[in-house]
């Protein structure tokens, strides 16, 4: 067992602050800050702001052409921890995955589209085609050869971290040897527009923990590590930079954009981090701290420190005045810099930080200065409260990672809104008019019982996440619950009015309160606020498999102890640019229809439900292959599921024909191997097209478990690559 | 022409999709914020510094300047005529 302790072999890094690891070291260790007045695009309103922008030609530094600038800021990074971990990733394909963190996704091209639509009433479709946050894994996974799991995190300004401690997590359970784990978010109008219409940014650039600090400094960058398990790196004689030795999560369930005042989910985030890595804080001898320079951030972190050091805080700095705040990506910025602290034995310092804060009492390191350093943690604390921290040691270090013990997990409760009734809808101006046949799930029986504050603020996507998690789940203050909701579009209808309105109105009158619900951790960060959630709180948006994805982090959780109640599931909602772009690219047709939904499935160890509906026995994730092989695909079904307890198949369908196709051919060939017919059912004629429609599909299987007592397995492949599976028994 | 409490209470129900009280229904002494009164938060102080912005022209741009404006309806409307006389 101790050979699957995660290990760093390789860094690679993009920011405002420089290109490479070496480069961001320089700036780093010559006190040079990245912040500059923008130049991406215009901002009549904001455009005197400091901003942490890469002012390079991303293609002339080798990023692919055909991607969103996301995709190309995460794809260098990618590239630069390849190279250097030395890997041969053709050797091991099988056993590599990536999970990376990305909120904005391909924003930045997309609001091309917007600006065309609303400015001159073009339709320019095109860069809306990488506008997703899981096409960054799939360019990176397809071009690095990855086939082992591919998973996209959105959880705001934690996604980086998040994705990370998810990748250490999949190399502890043996699900992948190698990950490429990290984030990328690129500067976009609606993160631009939304944080100064937050009022959270500070014009003359970030000062953390100063007494005088007014806000943040916005961002871009990428960075990406490359974990490995210790016996994967040693068999093939790799350097080792660092080990990963503790990760942890948490959630405030406070509040949409304000941290909880006493830091508390900062300070659980770090506890969690400590237990996983077995170390006491003392152990701790350098924190790389989340740092915005908002007035509300750092108070808080600095309380969480203090709580957690007592009088001995270990030396700490924020560094993001270097680069500014890359959102999803600093995460994992800030765990390269935590890797080199630790390579080169030195303390980065805070630049901005000039005048003590009574009220935080603490003071950052202020000049790089050298310092024997074993062990070093990094916090990153986000929109909706969510936290993660990550702890690395030393490689001479001995491994001490608590091991997740496999558990038996069952379904305790489900709520789930769906199928979609067929009906049709017009598509709604400024797009071309026209008609297109939907399922939608009509009005929201019970969205009575939500709070006024609820039902005046929240789109029908949380909406529709609050009631599904309401109906699994009766909140028990004795449990600790974590809550994993994927989405594949997210808040769409919600982040396109924001941008809408910028667009149109040249940032006049923005409209604050629907940027923190425009973000794809929205759904998940509210259900934790109604629901007194506190712990990890995920929300992994990963196109066909984002419901699969969610459902493996939530069990993970169950595993390692950490939760006592995983809330998992996943939410779309019918939109008038999923209708209209569909329309235009020839998506929808009689068959092919666009649905809605949400399910959410309260997941807890089986000696904890007396009258579980049904056992989740398998969950994996994984992509696959070009030419599709259905022999390979049934082997990767059988290496995880036992065929004999398995009845029906049950798969997506009433999609796209090639898909159809695929599900068939590997159905027959796990009969073949089962040496018996299997049922082949499908869900998607019920329910319609839409990402998170295998969440649905989950709903269905554990009905079919639960009332024929059979086994259901449930397999997904997204037509970008992604594939996943899970098993349910009665 | 002054600016009635009636007028910031129907600006208030507007900009922030307020759905079941009336302008009738809020007092103008009643807190905005927390409880015991329409129970807003920081968000929603944010969104009556655009309508603040949109319909009066007033500027804010430090939450903290608008604090003391923003306890309950009346203090607004005082803030809004003191701003406009300006």
């Amino acid at each position: 067992m101790s050979a699957r302790f995660p290990v760093i072999t390789g860094l690679g890094i993009v920011t405002a602050a420089g290109c490479g690891v070496d480069e961001v070291w320089a700036a780093i260790t010559s006190g040079t800050s990245g912040l500059k007045p923008l130049s991406l695009f215009q901002s009549p309103r904001y455009g005197q702001m400091l901003v942490g922008e890469i002012q390079h030609d991303l293609s002339e530094l080798g990023a692919p052409l055909r991607a969103s600038r996301s995709d190309k800021l995460g794809w260098l990074a990618a590239r630069e921890a390849v190279q250097s971990s030395k890997i041969n990733l053709q050797n091991c394909a099988d056993r590599a995955g990536i999970v990376l963190g990305c909120s904005v996704g391909g924003s930045y091209d997309s609001e091309h589209f917007l600006t065309s639509l609303i400015k001159q009433g073009k339709i320019r479709a095109r860069p809306t085609r990488f506008h997703e946050c899981h096409s960054a894994v799939d360019l990176i996974a397809n071009d690095f050869g990855l086939f082992g799991p591919g998973m996209t995190i959105a959880t705001a300004c934690s996604s980086g971290a998040l994705a990370i401690a998810t990748a250490a997590e999949l190399i502890m359970a043996g699900e992948a040897d190698v990950m490429l784990a990290g984030g990328a978010d690129s500067l976009s109008l609606m993160t631009w527009g939304g944080f100064n219409a937050l009022l959270l940014t500070d014009a003359a650039g970030c000062r953390p923990f100063d007494a005088t600090r007014s806000g943040m400094t916005l961002g871009e960058g990428a960075a990406m590590l490359v974990i490995e398990s210790e016996e994967s790196a040693q068999k093939r004689g790799a350097t080792i930079l660092a080990r990963l030795v503790g990760w942890g999560a948490s959630c405030d369930a406070h509040h949409a954009t304000a941290p909880h005042p006493e830091g508390a989910g900062a300070l659980a985030a770090m506890q969690s981090a400590l237990r996983r890595a077995n170390l006491d804080a003392a152990a701790i001898d350098y924190v790389n701290a989340h740092g915005t320079g908002t007035r509300d951030n750092d108070l808080a972190e600095a309380k969480a420190l203090k709580k957690l050091f007592g009088a001995t805080v270990p030396p700490f700095s924020s560094t993001k005045r270097f680069f500014g705040h890359a959102l999803a990506a600093s995460g994992a910025i800030e765990a390269v810099l935590c890797v080199e602290a630790l390579r080169r034995q030195e303390l980065p310092p805070n630049p901005g930080f000039a005048t003590p804060d009574a009220a935080i009492g603490l003071e950052p390191v202020t000049a790089l200065r050298p310092s024997a350093l074993t062990n070093v943690m990094s916090n990153s604390l986000g929109f909706g409260g969510n936290n993660a921290a990550l702890i690395f040691s030393k490689p001479e270090t001995a491994p001490r990672t608590r091991a997740p013990k496999p558990t038996p997990v069952v379904v305790a409760g489900l709520g789930v809104i769906g199928p979609g009734a067929v009906g049709s809808r017009e598509i709604e101006p400024p797009l071309p008019p026209g008609k297109v046949f939907v399922h939608n799930c009509g009005p929201l029986a019970d969205a009575t019982t939500l709070t006024p504050n609820q039902r005046r603020r929240f789109s029908r996507l949380i909406q529709m996440a609050l009631l599904t998690a309401r109906r699994s789940h009766a909140p028990d203050p004795a449990q600790r619950v974590a809550v994993a909701i994927g989405t594949g579009m997210g808040c769409l209808d919600t982040a396109a009015l924001f941008i809408e309105n910028m667009i149109a109105k040249d940032e006049r009158e923005p409209m604050p309160a629907q940027f923190p619900n425009s973000v794809h951790n929205a759904a998940a960060a509210q259900v934790a606020i109604d629901q007194g959630a506190h712990g990890m709180n995920s929300a992994p948006t990963c196109g066909d498999i984002s419901f699969e994805c969610a459902l493996w982090q939530g069990i993970s959780q169950l595993t390692i102890g950490e939760a006592d109640c995983a809330l998992t599931g996943a939410v779309d909602e019918l939109n008038k640019y999923i209708l209209g772009i569909g329309q235009r690219w020839g998506t929808w047709n009689e068959k092919i229809r666009p649905g809605e939904g949400a399910m959410v499935a309260s997941l807890v160890r089986a000696e904890n439900s007396a009258t579980p509906l049904a056992r989740v026995t398998a969950v994996r994730l994984g992509r696959w292959r070009k030419p599709f092989d259905s022999e390979r695909e049934a082997g990767w079904i059988a290496a995880a599921v036992d065929l004999k307890s398995v009845a029906v198949i049950l798969s997506g369908a009433g999609g796209w024909p090639e898909l159809e196709e695929k599900y068939a051919f590997v159905a027959a060939a796990l009969a073949a191997r089962a040496g018996r017919p299997l049922e082949h059912q499908t869900y998607k004629q019920h329910c319609g097209e839409f990402h998170s429609a295998s969440a649905f599909g989950f709903s269905v299987a554990v009905e079919l478990a639960r009332t024929r007592r059979q086994g259901v397995l449930l397999y997904t492949l997204s037509p970008r690559g992604g594939k996943a599976l899970c098993c349910v028994q009665p | 022409m002054e600016i009635s409490t009636t007028d910031i209470k129907e600006k208030i129900i507007a900009s922030l999709n307020i759905q079941d009280i009336t302008a009738g229904q809020i007092a103008d002494d009643a807190p905005l914020f927390g409880a015991g009164g329409l129970g807003l938060d920081s968000i929603d102080a944010l969104e009556l510094v655009v309508m603040l912005e949109k319909n009066f022209g007033i500027v804010i741009k430090d939450m903290e300047e608008g604090r003391p404006a923003f306890q309950s309806v009346a203090t607004l409307a005082a803030f809004v005529n003191a701003k406009r006389s300006v």
